[in-house]
């Protein structure tokens, strides 16, 4: 088992001080909002000030609050979109992409190019192509002219389609980051696999299906992992395109927490849908390992 | 093994998650984390006086000010009063740098926020009057600027009474850069172009010439409603007039309450206008200045503001020829008395009380705001100030439409703050989502609107 020949105390000094910073930087701040999910505090006087509630801010949360219910559903919806839509399509991409160009490293930066410009300046960008044709919005213009006049929207402020126009843009920043990983995973399959397969009559589609979608499945589980929590976590493309609104129709569980923390400044209320996030995170993450964990023994 | 493994991979999986969560934490202000540490800033608080004395002695040592306020826009008088004044105070204090920190309204409100619960408040920042300013006040995050502005006469450059909605306990924390009030701006001759000859006196005419506008594809009524206060600054003036001035001061003293009868038919009107298609399409995705711009550009009819607006409307393209005009605020069913204003003091500057560099940071803020007035008359942004201002604005060559909102201020007879300026901040938020929502659903019932302030003002208590 030992593979290093150093000591146990040897690996303990070099781990540690990365251990001690993370340990600061990320369950320490975890643990504390924790315990400030139990105050009645507005994030501004000294905490020590603030008063001990016990579950009230829970039980506010889950039954006597008309916005955290609906961002709940609507945190779901982006990662089911993003699920169910931008995932296989990624892995789609990056097996066409493999077979048919020579060149492929070209096309797969090209798609990942959106990932690498700041949100900020995606939102905006999108915002101007969203808006209303008087306002020099894109799609609103493309439609009138070929007539489809009817299916005009304001799309960012109709509060039924506005959280579906957000999604759509998050599905397109993050398609080429799942791509350029899945593309990366397809191209460590030996090739040599192919060609017996090729020998055994398995080509193309047939060879996919028996050979490149069990082979892929550890790396489209990291695929799957990071969708799913960076779903959870979405909040800077709403906060620049909608703020949340109009009136919470955009509203996720991170836009809330905010919203809560910082504008309503009910810290510890803010802080009681964090800690929900976390542990939303935390169970999907356990879950989702266990199911790939399955999936990977039965095909290994 | 195989099990140990898989512990392994949770844990950093889970690990991920979270350090991708506090980054995201802190990417919007940078300081999320240190949220998470009061016991730091605590002490840092106590020894702030102290090592104030000593930074005033050794005056030639380089000082850095940051300076947080809400002028980011380049074609208003107030941006460039800033930078001239900033740049002035540089060139003759060689030794002090100000860092300008120019963010819109609602994310300066945020910033403050999110500074605030970490205790790193800028040098200067922006608070406003009253309800908004209480919890920083409780909080002991600013200095007292009692004796600042008693040096250099500073004091007496303020209008009377003006300093009393940012004292507390006789102390005064901040000084204001306004005192508004809320008037309709009018695009003469778009109303020309829709055969409109006067601006309405009623709010029935209001809304009948919304829909003459709206039929001549002009957009009637420009507002900003991404930042909501906008919105419901409309909103409360329909109120002022259908209840009366102190709706939300009886509310507060238990006289009435929000399913009222005035409030109920102020819904009822808000929506009219609304339904009427008075403002512009996706008006909910404008930020304040894009809203304002609409108007500036003479691409809307009317534009509701206060009349901190007028110095960048009066240098604006759509002011040429005495274009614009200003008007009352009209009644509403008959009642109530247009010479009622929506009262704005305006936003403020305070200092933080642990500035590293208190006395320069005061010795700024006192050359600052004896300059302000002046520098912003000769610029044509003198409209609306809290301090008295000397000299002639007619013959400086200020509009017309100035003029008028200068005598505007002489009918003021009372009126009301701003919701959020009145109200805890948590009843503030759902009042601004919930009239943010009539923009996008004016068919809500005005008693489900009722409804949802009075359950939120019983909540936050």
């Amino acid at each position: 088992m030992k593979v290093l020949k150093v000591s146990n105390w040897t690996i303990a000094a070099f781990v540690l001080p990365c251990l001690i910073i993370y340990i600061g930087l990320v369950f320490v701040p975890i643990g504390v909002s924790v315990y400030t999910s139990f105050l009645d505090w507005n994030g501004i006087v000294p905490i020590g000030m603030a008063k001990h509630v016990g579950f009230d801010n829970y039980h506010r949360m889950f039954t006597g609050d008309s916005v955290f219910w609906p961002s709940v559903r609507r945190t779901f919806l982006l990662a089911g979109f993003s699920m169910l839509i931008q995932l296989p399509l990624a892995l789609l991409v990056a097996i066409l992409i493999g077979r048919y160009t020579r060149k492929a490293n070209f096309l797969v930066s090209s798609y990942f190019l959106p990932v690498i410009l700041s949100v900020v300046v995606i939102g905006q960008l999108w915002k101007t192509i969203y808006n209303p044709a008087s306002q020099g919005g894109m799609i609103n213009q493309i439609l009138d002219k070929i007539g489809l006049h009817s299916w005009t929207h304001n799309w960012l402020t109709d509060p039924k389609v506005a959280i579906y126009a957000i999604i759509l843009v998050g599905l397109w920043q993050y398609l080429g980051y799942h791509l350029l990983i899945q593309f990366t995973g397809i191209q460590n399959i030996p090739a040599d696999i192919y060609e017996a397969a090729k020998i055994d009559g398995a080509d193309g589609f047939k060879a996919d299906r028996y050979i490149t979608l069990p082979m892929i499945v550890p790396i489209f589980k990291i695929s799957f992992v990071l969708s799913f929590i960076g779903s959870l976590q979405s909040f800077d493309l709403i906060m620049v395109m909608t703020g949340g609104g109009p009136a919470h129709a955009t509203d996720v569980v991170a836009m809330h927490m905010y919203n809560m923390s910082f504008l309503s400044q009910k810290y510890g209320y803010g802080s009681a849908v964090g800690t929900f996030l976390v542990a939303m995170c935390l169970l999907v993450t356990v879950l989702i390992n266990f199911v790939f964990n399955r999936l990977e023994k039965r095909y290994s | 093994m195989k099990n140990g493994k898989k512990v392994l991979g949770v844990v950093t999986v889970a690990g991920l998650l979270a350090a991708s969560l506090s980054a995201c934490g802190s990417s919007n202000e940078n300081d999320g984390n240190s949220a998470a540490s009061p016991e730091p800033s605590a002490s840092a608080s106590a020894s702030a006086p102290a090592s104030s004395p000593a930074a005033s002695e050794s005056s030639g040592e380089k000082v850095t000010i940051t300076f947080q306020n809400i002028y980011p826009d380049s074609s208003d008088p107030k941006y460039q009063m800033l930078h001239k004044i900033v740049s002035d105070y540089e060139a003759a204090h060689p030794n002090v740098k100000i860092e300008l920190d120019s963010l819109n309204t609602d994310q300066q409100k945020l910033k403050l926020k999110t500074q605030a619960a970490s205790k790193e408040v800028p040098d200067i920042t922006i608070v406003n009057p009253k309800a908004q300013m209480q919890p920083f006040v409780d909080a002991d995050l600013f200095a007292p600027l009692n004796d600042m502005v008693k040096q250099n006469g500073l004091a007496d450059t303020f209008q009377t009474g003006i300093l009393d909605p940012y004292t507390f306990n006789g102390n005064l924390y901040a000084l204001p850069d306004g005192n508004n009030i809320g008037v309709l701006y009018y695009n003469k001759s778009l109303f020309q172009q829709a055969g409109i000859a006067n601006p309405p006196t009623t709010f029935e005419e209001l809304v009948a010439d919304v829909k003459i506008l709206k039929e001549k594809g002009i957009t009637p009524l420009a507002i900003g409603e991404k930042d909501s206060w906008t919105g419901s600054f409309l909103f409360m003036n329909i109120l002022l007039r259908t209840y009366g001035p102190g709706f939300l001061q009886d509310v507060t003293d238990g006289k009435t309450t929000f399913e009222d009868p005035a409030f109920l038919e102020a819904v009822k009107a808000f929506e009219d206008l609304v339904k009427a298609g008075a403002f512009q399409d996706g008006a909910t995705s404008f930020d304040y200045n894009a809203g304002e711009n609409l108007f500036k550009t003479g691409k809307s009819a009317m534009y509701y503001m206060g009349s901190w607006a007028t110095g960048g409307i009066e240098t604006a393209e759509v002011s040429k020829d005495g274009n614009v005009g200003v008007f009352k605020f009209p009644t509403v069913g008959g009642k109530g008395d247009p010479d009622e204003y929506m009262l704005a003091p305006g936003s403020a500057f305070a200092v933080s009380k642990n500035s590293k560099h208190l006395n320069e940071t005061l010795d700024f803020l006192n050359y600052f705001m004896l300059n302000y007035p002046k520098e912003l008359f000769g610029l044509k942004g003198a409209v609306g100030l809290a301090q008295k201002v000397e000299g002639d604005f007619k013959a400086a060559g200020y509009s017309d439409m100035a003029v008028t909102v200068l005598d505007l201020f002489k009918t003021v007879k009372g009126g009301d703050l701003s919701f959020d300026n009145t109200m805890n901040p948590a009843t503030s938020q759902v009042h601004l989502s919930s009239i943010q929502n009539l923009f996008v659903t004016p068919d809500t019932d005005p008693a489900a609107v009722a409804k949802e302030h009075q359950q939120a003002y019983e909540d936050n208590k």
